[in-house]
């Protein structure tokens, strides 16, 4: 049995677990690539990524990137992102702090490591000196944290939620890269950005040969059933954690219901399918069911006779979370019912 | 300062000089104690930057996992890096043995006094051993707590008895906390904090161990469940991650291998408490509580806590659930009812106090009053609801002003005072900045009491960082000391 709250805590430690990572590499792609465009062209990538991300609102606030160094302030270390690597690592350590008791030691002295070695946090919002070696090191970090999660932690139904939340966050990343890559301004669709910025270019090279088209890069990152990337994986791996948390919790089994037939839509070509005629808009509705799904993993997680105790948690506005906010499922990706920003 | 040391040894001790009080290490003609002569020798191998590299590394334990204590007074940088000093402190088996029996005693006299009061009609209220207007009119008296059973009459489960060593080498009782004594998870993180970092002073000891607190308190817990259950479910309270205590509450709940729940996760139901799971309630049997009474249910005590849990109270009435430590033990944190220990070990068992109070004058007497007052300058006052060493005044160490004031406040406010001699609490090597000095210090023992009685072998050594200050609450720059108590075979 495990609490409501800590339920609540360790999926989003899940969550932002995915995140922190997710946008650390994607701001370790930008910076990498900004260095060989023209102004217009690194302009027109900063702003792809924050619309990857899923965060435009944000970036509204702060105004239009003018600069390499404003992009990495903003995704890295900008308190007032609560999209922004730091905000994702703060949010990792106030989770596992809330269930201290019940996670291995060594899970959170990684995690309050991490957060120890960004000494700027809570003062000016400042990028550190020597980008590269910080994301490294806090792609390393999560990485050693996974490793805790995965060979450290009891079996138990808090490491079924963080899981969950880590797949259904990885999911939700992945198709909105594919969503925002099809609306590239540029007018391409560029297979390999995709590979890197999923961490599957290797592993896509060394199945395919080293000349990837897009749409066969696409189909990978969807449906490759040996990569723990995929979308396909993701679901499987979310539906499993679902599957245990189920037994005693209809809320839960519901939303574990609604994983299988979004693993089933996908995995029979239902997604694909609709891509044929039009992708954007069907890869914005998939994107929000299963952002919806993750909504409703949180919002199983009631507690008994009503209280709130699960934390309220930074649900990315390009990501809308709510539950059942996605759309019946069965409807058609053409009716367009997901309304996020920039889509 | 007394006069260095006669050839204490080389580098770190070299210019180690007493100050007028009992030294835990050294006699009185600087010869080292035989508990501590293979520890000296070690620390004589030393030098300045050896110890401040096992400092930092120890400093950098503590903060990798989060080992901090909050300081609700400063504005920025509330919390720290728990502080700790590496010369340990040593306690020989046949001393310890005579301090555990004391505190046993005075544990168990306390918790006579506690279910006599709400419990049992009172019989040393009524026989004078403690004034009834004194009992009643104590800020931690809680009348809620009258009729309310708890299991053996354990009422105080955990207990903190500070004590201290006094110029004569003596133990004499301090404090006595018997709501939520703190400090025990940095007294087993010391241990472990010094045992990475200092292994080999561990080599030449027999030190009894600290990990097995977790387990005694899960069997003192387990024991005060309800009636009739065999396997309760028991959950550690905490007011929350802001909590000062919070790093403890977890490590407490993590050892016992139990639940850390808040206010919002429990809810009361047809007077039985339940935790809110995922899969449901599931009634609780034990609560081990980090928050203190008024905050506990909103219902009967503070309407304004949101910490607590609205119903408890009735829960508690109905039986259906044992709160640790019970309600209502703040009467005998008040330092207004410390000087009536001594009487209540006499009444309630029927013998005299193995470990003795230190000689404190009541000034709502007025024979003590006028004699206290004169002498205030030499004496130490003390407000008897405060704790953390706040408010507290020492007299040799305080102007005229200050002196005066306290006096208004005492003749304004007599029941709010106990004044006491002054103790020079004895002192042990401690790392100043480029060797070792003498530094104050005192010991904050636990005692666990369920169906039986156990106190955990050592205790929480505080340590006063600032030459000769007698202040050594961590709450005003004290530090701490890992406490050894060495096995019975050990010399």
């Amino acid at each position: 049995m495990i609490l409501a709250r800590h339920a609540g805590a360790l999926l989003w430690v899940g969550r932002y677990l995915e995140r922190a990572e997710s946008t650390s590499r994607c701001l370790s792609y930008a910076a990498n690539s900004i260095t060989h465009l023209r102004a217009d062209e690194a302009r027109a990538e900063g702003e792809l990524m924050v619309r990857t991300l899923g965060l435009q609102d944000e970036l509204e606030a702060v105004g239009p990137l003018e600069s390499q160094p404003q992009l990495v302030a903003f995704l890295l270390s900008d308190t007032d992102n609560p999209g922004s690597v730091v905000s994702a690592i703060v949010a990792v350590r106030e989770n596992l702090r809330a269930v201290r008791d019940r996670i291995p030691i060594e899970l959170w002295e990684e995690a309050n490591g991490l957060y120890l070695r960004f000494p700027f946090l809570g003062h000016a919002n400042a990028a550190p000196s020597g980008l590269h070696e910080v994301l490294l090191m806090v792609r390393r970090a999560c990485l050693a944290i996974s490793g805790i999660l995965n060979e450290g932690m009891r079996r138990d139904e808090g490491h079924a939620f963080v899981v969950v939340g880590r797949m259904l966050e990885r999911s939700i990343f992945t198709v909105g890269l594919l969503e925002a890559s099809h609306s590239d301004t540029r007018g391409v669709t560029d297979a390999t950005r995709m590979l890197r910025l999923t961490s599957s270019l290797q592993a896509y090279h060394r199945q395919f040969g080293n000349a990837p088209d897009p749409q066969g890069v696409v189909h990978y990152l969807l449906h490759a059933s040996d990569l723990p990337r995929s979308v396909l994986s993701c679901l499987g791996r979310a539906e499993d954690g679902l599957t245990a948390l189920g037994e005693n919790s209809a809320a839960l089994d519901r939303a574990r219901r609604k994983a299988a037939l979004l693993r089933a839509r996908l995995s029979l070509g239902e997604i694909e399918e609709a891509m044929t005629t039009d992708p954007r808009a069907t890869l914005q509705d998939f994107a929000g069911q299963l952002a919806g799904l993750a909504g409703d993993v949180h919002a199983a997680i009631v507690p008994p006779l009503g209280m709130a105790t699960v934390q309220a948690q930074y649900v990315r506005p390009g990501r809308t979370d709510r539950p059942g906010d996605a759309g019946a499922l069965g409807d058609t990706p053409a009716a367009g019912r997901t309304d996020g920003p920039l889509r | 300062m007394g006069a260095p040391l006669h050839n204490p040894g080389g580098g770190l001790l070299d210019r180690y000089a007493p100050v007028d009080a009992y030294d835990e290490a050294f006699d009185a003609d600087g010869s080292v104690r035989a508990t501590y002569s293979r520890i000296v020798e070690r620390f004589r191998e030393l030098d300045v930057d050896e110890i401040k590299r096992l400092e930092a590394l120890v400093a950098d334990e503590f903060r990798r996992q989060g080992i901090t204590f909050t300081v609700y007074s400063e504005e920025e940088g509330t919390e720290r890096i728990w502080p700790m000093d590496l010369f340990p402190r040593l306690i020989a088996a046949a001393e310890w043995e005579e301090l555990a029996r004391g505190l046993s005693q005075r544990v168990a006299a306390l918790n006579c006094f506690l279910a006599d009061l709400y419990n049992g009609g009172a019989a040393a209220v009524a026989d004078g051993v403690v004034p009834r207007w004194l009992a009643m009119s104590s800020r931690g008296f809680e009348r809620n707590a009258i009729g309310i059973a708890v299991p053996h009459s354990a009422h105080c489960n955990v207990a903190g008895i500070d004590v201290v060593r006094a110029a004569d080498g003596r133990y004499r009782v301090l404090e006595d906390n018997l709501r939520s004594p703190s400090g025990i998870s940095y007294v087993i993180e010391n241990r472990a904090a010094m045992a990475k970092a200092c292994s080999w002073l561990f080599y030449d000891h027999a030190v009894q161990p600290t990990e097995q607190y977790g387990r005694m308190l899960r069997s003192t817990l387990e024991s005060m469940a309800p009636a009739g259950e065999h396997d309760p479910h028991i959950v550690v309270l905490t007011p929350g991650i802001f909590n000062s205590a919070y790093f403890e509450h977890a490590f407490l709940a993590r050892s016992m291998g139990v639940e850390l729940v808040e206010g919002r996760d429990l809810v009361v139901d047809d007077h039985k408490v339940y935790t809110r799971t995922i899969e449901g309630l599931v009634k609780v049997d034990v609560i081990y509580r980090r928050i203190d009474d008024d905050f506990l249910d909103p219902v009967a005590f503070r309407p304004d806590s949101t910490l607590g849990v609205p119903g408890l109270l009735s829960a508690l009435r109905a039986g259906t659930v044992t709160v640790c430590n019970a309600l209502g033990n703040g009467v005998v944190d008040d330092k207004a009812v410390y000087p009536y220990v001594p009487e209540m070990i006499r009444y309630y068992l029927g013998a005299e106090p193995i470990i003795d109070n230190v000689t404190t004058y009541m000034m709502w007497d007025p024979d003590q009053r006028r004699e206290a007052l004169a002498r205030l300058h030499e004496l130490v006052a003390k407000p008897v609801g405060e704790s953390g060493g706040y408010g507290v005044l020492i007299g040799p160490h305080a102007t005229e002003q200050e002196l005066d004031a306290a006096r208004a406040r005492i003749e304004a406010e007599p029941r709010n005072w106990i004044v006491q001699e002054l103790v020079q609490l004895s002192t042990l090597p401690s790392v100043a900045e480029d060797r070792l000095e003498p530094r104050h210090l005192d010991l904050r023992p636990f005692v666990l009491t369920g169906e039986r009685t156990e106190v955990f072998a050592g205790g929480l050594t505080r340590v006063a960082m600032r030459p000769g200050s007698l202040i050594v609450n961590s709450s005003q720059g004290g530090g701490s000391k890992d406490t050894w108590v060495l096995a019975p075979d050990t010399p």
